[in-house]
């Protein structure tokens, strides 16, 4: 077991609040895990170091930051600053069938089922999951009433100043037949290490527009992830954007836990330097009917490595389940890596099922097509390469969001293009 | 032939794809204003030599030289070609998803811009520009939006390319084939809009197997290719008495290890 672990489960045991069952269980459970090593199939490809000889520490001091302002974008802000909740920057008043608290701060039923719910949706085998069932000291609830549409998206943002630690935790409840959007975005500046998890539950006919923008660099540690439960006829579409780092890894999973549910997961990362990223998605399709659209897209430059494990587990009652699962990289340097293994469970016999996973270089054609325009070689690359994300970028349904992102993405590429 | 005044030339060319020779001793005049066109079978080396011309990689010039307007055009790369007046019009335009085909235009023009020591042009005064040549080319503007070429049939990425070319105004156009998969309505369309580009200094080098397009541009000379040379030179009389006996009368030894046409 790694020293920062055992300093995290000393500083657990100090915890006493309302979720004390379940960071017990969190703890139990963490007795019994071993420290993940190159041998653990699930972190194969990413080592623990960053996290084992991190000097990141937990920040108690009142440290002012606020989130990136993003242009036509008017959010409802649930901020959190080195792990806590920073109450002042939600607004005073909130659309009607939405309520936003802290779940300490619920009266005695509501945090009632706000316990039943904790960590059920997000499985047990996530070790970092684990640490942050039982570390996260601000739990926040986003809970929207029964057939509400709330149009404004709730922006959850994870700040972390130089050298932080911090555990975030989300619980977002959607009632039958409501709609709301999600942003999740992590900003750290430097040396930290975060752990931000955030479980969704999608009640029939609900439906969720979900963004998770991962843009730390450098010595930071990400580590976190957002976990769906979808019930009949529920919807989402997530929209994933990170950027490696030290050490990121991200995990998701998406359970259909009722009929005739419908998931859409775009993801695209780009990486580079030294940076890694580790994408777990998982799709378990245990009931019939069901949708999943997956595609997930990569670049790498320089000596960056990516990692994606992308699983659709199709139970043997899904039957007449739709899934899709499209993983493209593109490898900008001889020296960066790509890890894909897509992977296929299928236990029902009436199910349409497909895969892909393709590594490739930039389209030669393509880029003398361009440069027989008179742009140069590596403008053109730069183009090709934003041109391979921006695909995805235009499926994204918030405009704000999309104006946004791409000249972040675009100013990437040409950083990539540099070296 | 003389190279004062001239806006090509082309002599003794040699060049290879794959260690294979197409090109075997080609030989080029071509003055500002000037139509030629360059007729020959499958085969002959027609596309290579607009891909030569144009810097491909792959392809390798082993001996002659080629100019334009006076400069080297061999030691250039493909988009200093391009800055300097070539345009090369595809048979098969490649189509780039998720880059939008206002981007590519107004890339293409910046670039050539900056080579001439201009500052980028704005986007709002490049929209109006672009919306007009659509419209000239009898695109809808809807184009503009979406990926280069993507989606678009046969016809529609052949008039993405001739707009292509109103905008960047090339010295020397290069069109290779462009007849190929067009209807006969299209085929006019295309023709049109050449035709309305055709000045005194701008050259066109139209590469076609069959009579039918220069029907529509008027060529000013006719070259037969055949075995990567220039076997027969003309005027435009010449491709209607290619149209009425085909080709077979101009090759000695039918060529029968050629790549492409």
């Amino acid at each position: 077991m790694s020293e920062w672990l055992e300093s995290a489960i000393t500083r657990a045991q100090g915890i006493n609040d309302w979720l004390a069952p379940k960071r017990a269980h969190a703890l139990d459970l963490l007795a019994k895990t071993k420290w993940p090593t190159r041998k653990t199939e699930a972190w194969r490809y990413t080592p623990l170091r960053p996290v084992e000889r991190t000097p990141a520490k937990v920040i108690r001091d009142k440290v002012d930051l606020s989130p990136v302002v993003i242009a036509d974008l008017s959010a409802i802000e649930v901020v959190f600053v080195n792990g806590q909740f920073d109450q002042a920057q939600l607004a005073k008043t909130l659309p009607a069938g939405l309520s936003i608290a802290l779940g300490a701060d619920l009266n005695a039923a509501q945090q009632a089922d706000a316990l039943t719910a904790f960590s059920t949706i997000k499985p047990e085998r996530h070790i970092f999951g684990l640490i942050n069932d039982a570390l996260a000291q601000d739990v926040v609830v986003v809970s929207v009433a029964e057939g509400v549409e709330i149009t404004q998206p709730v922006r959850i943002s994870s700040l972390l100043s130089l050298g932080a630690e911090s555990h975030t935790r989300v619980q977002v409840v959607l009632a039958a037949g409501s709609k709301l959007t999600v942003i999740e975005d992590i900003q750290a500046q430097g040396d930290s290490l975060n752990t931000a998890f955030v479980e969704y539950n999608i009640a029939a006919n609900a439906r969720l527009e979900h963004y998770r923008f991962a843009l730390q660099t450098g010595s930071n540690v990400a580590v976190g992830g957002s976990h769906f439960n979808l019930h009949d006829h529920a919807k989402m579409n997530s929209t994933i954007v990170g950027f490696g780092s030290e050490l990121s890894r991200l995990d998701t999973d998406i359970i259909h836990a009722g009929e005739f549910a419908d998931a859409k997961l775009n993801a695209m990362y780009l990486l580079d330097g030294k940076e890694l990223f580790d994408l777990h998605a998982t799709v378990e399709h245990a009931m019939p009917n069901g949708k999943t659209e997956e595609n997930v897209r990569c670049i790498v430059a320089d000596r960056s490595r990516a990692v994606f494990n992308g699983r659709i587990h199709i139970h043997r009652d899904a039957q007449k389940t739709l899934a899709e699962l499209n993983n493209r990289n593109l490898l900008l340097s001889d020296k960066a890596e790509i890890n894909t293994k897509p992977e296929l469970e299928i236990y029902a016999d009436d199910v349409k099922c497909a895969h892909g996973a393709t590594v490739a270089q930039i389209d030669k054609q393509a880029l003398y097509y361009l440069q027989t325009r008179g742009v140069s070689r590596s403008k053109a690359q730069v183009m090709l390469n934003f041109g391979f994300i921006n695909e995805l970028i235009d499926l994204m349904p918030n405009a704000a969001l999309a104006e946004w992102i791409r000249p972040i993405i675009r100013e990437r590429f040409a950083q990539m293009e540099v070296k | 032939m003389s190279n004062t005044n001239s806006l090509l030339t082309i002599k003794d060319l040699h060049a290879s794809v794959e260690e294979k020779q197409i090109i075997k001793g080609l030989d080029l005049d071509i003055k500002p204003g000037e139509v030629h066109a360059i007729m020959g079978p499958n085969g002959a080396g027609k596309s290579t030599l607009g891909y030569v011309l144009s810097g491909r990689d792959g392809y390798s010039v082993e001996s002659g030289s080629v100019t334009l307007d006076g400069e080297d055009l061999l030691e250039m790369e493909t988009e200093e070609r391009a800055r300097a007046g070539l345009f090369l019009a595809f048979q098969y335009p490649v189509e780039i998803p998720g880059v939008s085909n206002l981007e590519f235009l107004k890339a293409s023009v910046d670039a050539q811009r900056e080579a001439r020591g201009e500052e980028a042009i704005s986007s709002a005064d490049f929209l109006k520009e672009a919306k007009a040549a659509c419209k000239q080319v009898n695109l809808p503007v809807a184009f503009l939006k979406r990926g280069v070429n993507e989606g678009f049939s046969g016809g529609e990425k052949k008039r993405n390319e001739l707009m292509q070319m109103l905008l960047l105004k090339p010295k020397l156009c290069i069109l290779d084939e462009t007849d190929s998969g067009l209807d006969i309505d299209a085929l006019q369309v295309v023709a049109e809009g050449v035709n309305s580009q055709r000045s005194a200094d701008r050259s066109f080098i139209v590469v076609t197997h069959y009579q039918r397009l220069l029907d529509y541009i008027k060529p000013d000379f006719v070259h037969v290719l055949s075995d990567g040379k220039i076997v027969k030179s003309g005027d435009a009389s010449l491709a209607l008495e290619l149209e009425a006996q085909g080709y077979s009368w101009l090759q000695k030894e039918p060529s029968e290890d050629e790549l492409e046409g």
